[in-house]
């Protein structure tokens, strides 16, 4: 008898939720794992009081506009950079330098610089989009096959045509790539931020639940931060498949997403 | 005299950019408490990196990150053809993986201090989590993506099995591997200093936290160009590792 494949899916977290639930109900876990059930209750908890929402409005600020004001920097830039070489020339070797340098480590010198609110995260967010980004945006544009923009310029195209009619479109998957590095970088950034000196947010609802021992609600932040970040992925592919309607069919990417 | 002048339109931007920070420090145009003259963060570099700090907490970071990314790398490259080879383990795991991607790990950094302590375990436990995801995903990618007609030719002339596998399958999935390994790498990195940051007494990390505290700008700047540098260097390494396995890659997008 064979499984199929869908309930195949589906066999790894079932299991791994219930051994959870049912060592848990028996004791056996430890007390910083705190069985589904009441993580579930403690998440219907701080809905009922309308902090989970505060919370989530001002994480969602924070990481929306750090995001979009990064990755928009990023991919004009990385464009820039893609199309003329003076660009390139100048941000290449502060991009390779800056790149593996983790952004959190000037989270000291962005709070003195923009004060202990909301600014100070969504500069840092920014900061940390832009270096993917970039990257992604510039290779992009390298990648563009020569002859396109061959036959465009025969064709007697001006260059900002070439620019917005058959660089970018041609580049715009490799955008999308870039951008989807970028919000993770964007949420690993926000949680770190806020960890690290914030008031409000999904950060502190984590560290306030662990300080006060409750464990449930620790989980129920961190359940929610995980669930906003996979939603951002998934918002933001829903865009893409929107954006390149064609241009997906029978790639890998799509065949295994 | 050609190739120098090309050197310095690819390099130019760095000094330039530490020149213009030299000027608007001397000139009184930013706060000098909040960035340094070079000179300060230059003898900030010397006096940690003479009296052993700075080489004392690198070394902690990078041995940290260099055993979360290697075994990463020693068990997810196996896991990946696994997955690419057995439907079963495909179908079991690949939703992990897929789905487990976009999940922002770090929120679960907390959970992994209670369960290995607060200590380095947790911190290589964490940065191996942060690792598998891009090599698993990309190696596995790789292993799919081999033309199958490849793995036919070599078994239309009669080769086994193994030489299959060590000939034919692993060169062609050399790339993908690399690929996820090239965004591993600074992951490591990244993670082990982020963590460090959010609570250790060791590393680097927690040297650029407690700089930030005490207001001593130029040893943060000190630390960020250390790490910065291992960064580079290590990346480089990789490259040429890349270059050297994959010697028969002559793609420009490599480098």
């Amino acid at each position: 008898m064979r499984i199929p494949t869908a309930v195949q899916h589906w066999i790894v977290p079932i299991v791994v939720v219930a051994a959870w639930e049912g060592f848990g109900r028996a004791g056996m876990m430890p007390r910083y794992l705190p069985a589904p059930t009441l993580i579930v209750g403690a998440l219907y908890e701080v809905a009922a009081d309308g902090e989970l929402a505060r919370a989530l409005a001002t994480s969602l600020y924070r990481v929306a506009l750090g995001f979009v004001l990064g990755t928009g920097a990023g991919t004009l830039v990385g464009l820039g950079a893609g199309t003329v070489p003076g660009i390139r020339h100048f941000f290449d070797p502060l991009v390779s330098f800056l790149y593996a340098v983790p952004k959190i480590a000037f989270l000291p010198v962005f709070l003195l610089l923009f004060g202990l609110g909301h600014e100070s995260k969504i500069a840092l967010i920014a900061f940390s989009c832009f270096f993917p980004v970039f990257i992604a945006s510039r290779h992009a544009v390298l990648a563009v096959d020569k002859h396109l923009i061959w036959t465009a310029h025969n064709m007697g195209a001006a260059r900002a045509a070439t620019f917005f009619r058959v660089i970018v479109p041609a580049a715009a998957p490799q955008l999308f790539a870039g951008a989807r590095i970028g919000l993770a970088h964007a949420f690993i950034l926000l949680f770190a931020a806020e960890l690290m000196g914030a008031r409000g947010g999904i950060g502190p609802l984590i560290s306030e639940g662990e300080d006060a021992g409750r464990f449930d609600l620790m989980f129920a932040g961190i359940v929610t931060f995980a669930v906003l970040g996979f939603l951002g992925d998934r918002i933001l592919m829903a865009i893409r498949g929107l954006v390149l309607r064609g241009q997906m069919i029978g790639t890998l990417e799509q065949a295994v997403r | 005299m050609a190739r120098l002048a090309r050197q310095i339109e690819r390099w130019y931007s760095i000094p330039l950019l530490l020149l213009v920070w030299q000027a608007a420090v001397s000139s009184g145009l930013v706060e000098s408490r909040l960035l340094p003259g070079l000179g300060r963060v230059a003898a900030a570099l010397l006096r940690d990196t003479s009296a052993g700090v700075l080489p004392y907490h690198t070394a902690i970071t990078l041995a940290r990150a260099a055993a979360g990314f290697a075994l990463a790398a020693c068990l997810g490259v196996p896991f990946a053809a696994a997955m690419a080879r057995s439907a079963l383990i495909r179908n079991l795991f690949e939703p992990i993986f897929f789905f487990g991607y976009p999940v922002p790990k770090i929120a679960l950094f907390p959970v992994f201090t209670y369960v290995f302590g607060i200590g380095s375990p947790s911190k290589i436990a964490f940065a191996f989590l942060e690792c598998l995801y891009p090599i698993v995903v990309t190696a596995y990618l790789g292993f799919r993506a081999i033309p199958i007609r490849l793995i036919w030719s070599a078994e239309n002339m009669g080769a086994p099995r193994r030489t299959i596998v060590g000939r034919v399958i692993v060169p062609a999935a050399m790339p993908g591997i690399f690929n996820g390994l090239r965004i591993a790498l600074p992951i490591a990195i990244v993670v082990i200093v982020l963590t460090e940051m959010i609570g250790d007494s060791r590393g680097l990390g927690y040297y650029i936290a407690i700089s930030g505290t005490r207001f001593e700008f130029a040893n943060v700047y000190a630390a960020i160009l250390v790490i910065g540098a291992c960064g580079f260097v290590l990346d480089r390494g990789l490259l040429r590792l890349r270059r050297a396995v994959v010697h028969w890659e002559r793609d420009a997008d490599a480098r």
